[in-house]
């Protein structure tokens, strides 16, 4: 029998930079399918000489794939780890491979979801926004490196934890339930940033003023007494209530256009 | 205008490409677009200003998923170029930003079919394990990204710029006030979009957590984000740890009660 067949670090540099198109060919057949399949071809290469074996293992990668882009690395990773134990070892059953790629792309989505558009680009984005609001360029130069940082790592680290640990580790962990442990965390921070951004960066006030027995009462004073930032807030529940009765957000937005316009007309807002 | 049109265009290729083949870097929000076109029209505060507007408006907009969205990157190039162009504020590009994103999408969703094809002709040179067939199907569908959004960001820049000047010169002051209005209750739309994400019973009280820090103790994002982050800690490995292991402990006595059934034994 000849040497085992090793993937080496130039395969897993290349698997780097080819995940960041994971989305190029994306279709509603089978999504991210040929962007996954195009990140494994120099693994694929590397490991199978024969055209039957890289025929199979291509089929493979072209089936559906569909996950947050972040940490599709993580999943390339443990796939490319078990290529190699298929190419190794005949008696390895290489449905395995796309098997464990279906487990793990929803749990993994989900995580990636709520860390990287529920948290990280939250947190970035409020930052980003309170500085460019004021017309400060550095807004949303800091919003890219606050936000990237995190990506870049996850994406680095997570392609040499799946490649190393492989499957076994990451069934642990999602067993263990570190993975539902790791999503309440980031809604708890996403939630709470989002509920800061409400109240500092939705700027609604009423200009509505009453003549009591000649004394000038000032609506807005008497909102802010009872709880400052009512309105957007009311606002966002409305919004969020609206969104619930599944109208759509085309409808919602081209709504409170026309909204409004006709509260500024009858001087409410 | 002609060479900012086509900058403009490059602007929202660049845009459309950070999700496809950037791997999303955030290239695609209109807080970095919106820098960008500023840069082109020689006017970089106000792009800024109005990339941080449209970004609160969109911020909740994700492509999560297979669901095709708005598209963010046509409308927020167009509308924040064509209020610089018009010399009026931040209400003009919003208003202009939120009909573009949304016609735009289809040609996304056209993208997205057409693609099929070229997703059945890389299975067909996978089974001749031909490489360098799969890799150029792969490589197609991008371009044909660009297009759609560098296509439509040209024509419109060229042919449209002087139609949207008159059009909003035009415009009388109490529709212009309104719609100042409508800007600032936009963000509301991103806001319940990110709590229809994020939201739940169970959940919902970090919400106001948060509200109430910035309401009451005037506290910036950043804070909050901090202070959130150790309280998720502090909430989920400190305190469900403990609850965890006590419950371990007297699991024989606990279990009825948590399965809500009253054993007679």
């Amino acid at each position: 029998m000849s040497s085992p067949k090793k993937i080496t670090k130039k395969e897993l540099r290349q698997v780097f930079w080819r995940s960041f198109a994971l989305q190029g060919a994306f279709n509603y057949e089978r999504m991210q399918n040929l962007g996954y399949a195009y990140a494994m071809i120099p693994v694929i290469k590397k490991l199978y000489d024969k055209h039957d074996d890289q025929v199979k293992a291509l089929n493979r990668h072209l089936e559906i794939f569909n996950t947050t882009p972040a940490v599709s690395t993580t999943i390339m990773g443990i796939s490319a780890a078990m290529e190699e134990q298929n190419a190794n070892d005949s008696n390895f059953d290489s449905n395995s491979i796309n098997a464990v790629k279906a487990s793990l792309m929803g749990p993994l989505a989900g995580i990636g979801d709520s860390l990287f558009w529920g948290t990280f680009r939250i947190i970035a984005a409020g930052i980003g926004v309170s500085l460019a609001t004021q017309g400060n360029i550095f807004g949303p130069i800091l919003f890219l490196i606050l936000f990237n940082i995190p990506h870049l790592f996850l994406r680095i680290a997570g392609l040499k934890l799946g490649y190393r640990v492989g499957v076994n580790s990451l069934e642990r962990i999602q067993k263990e339930g570190l993975m539902e442990k790791i999503m309440a965390m980031t809604t708890t921070v996403g939630l709470m940033v989002v509920g800061g951004m409400v109240a500092t960066m939705l700027k609604l006030t009423t200009p509505l003023e009453f003549d009591i027995n000649g004394a000038k009462v000032v609506l807005q004073d008497i909102l802010d007494q009872i709880l400052p930032n009512m309105l957007p807030l009311i606002a966002t529940f409305v919004i969020y209530g609206l969104m619930k009765r599944k109208v759509s957000i085309t409808k919602l937005t081209l709504g409170i256009i026309v909204v409004g316009i006709l509260l500024h007309w009858i001087g409410l807002l | 205008m002609v060479a900012q049109a086509i900058m403009l265009g490059i602007i929202s290729g660049i845009g459309i490409l950070d999700s496809r083949i950037f791997g999303v870097l955030m290239l695609e929000r209109p807080l970095v677009l919106g820098l960008l076109v500023g840069l082109v029209l020689g006017d970089v505060q106000q792009g800024v200003i109005i990339g941080a507007q449209l970004e609160l408006i969109w911020m909740g907009i994700a492509g999560i998923g297979a669901a095709t969205p708005p598209d963010i990157v046509t409308g927020g190039v167009l509308g924040t170029a064509f209020a610089i162009i018009s010399g009026q504020g931040v209400e003009v590009a919003l208003v202009l930003a939120v009909p573009i994103a949304v016609l735009a999408q289809s040609l996304g969703v056209l993208v997205r079919i057409i693609n099929t094809y070229f997703m059945h002709r890389a299975d067909n040179y996978a089974a001749k394990a031909n490489f360098r067939g799969v890799t150029i199907m792969m490589w197609i569908p991008p371009i044909l990204f660009f297009l759609s959004v560098f296509i439509p960001t040209v024509l419109a820049i060229i042919l449209g710029a002087e139609q949207v000047k008159n059009m909003i010169e035009s415009v009388p002051e109490t529709i212009l006030g309104g719609l100042e209005v409508a800007g600032k209750l936009l963000p509301a739309v991103g806001f319940a979009l990110l709590l229809d994400m994020l939201f739940s019973k169970k959940m919902g009280v970090y919400f106001f957590l948060g509200f109430l820090a910035a309401s009451f103790l005037d506290l910036n994002i950043t804070a909050i984000a901090l202070f959130g982050a150790c309280i998720a800690i502090i909430v989920n490995l400190v305190i469900n740890n403990n609850s965890n292991n006590q419950a371990n402990d007297q699991k024989g006595n606990n279990n009825n009660l948590t399965e809500g059934e009253i054993d007679f034994e």
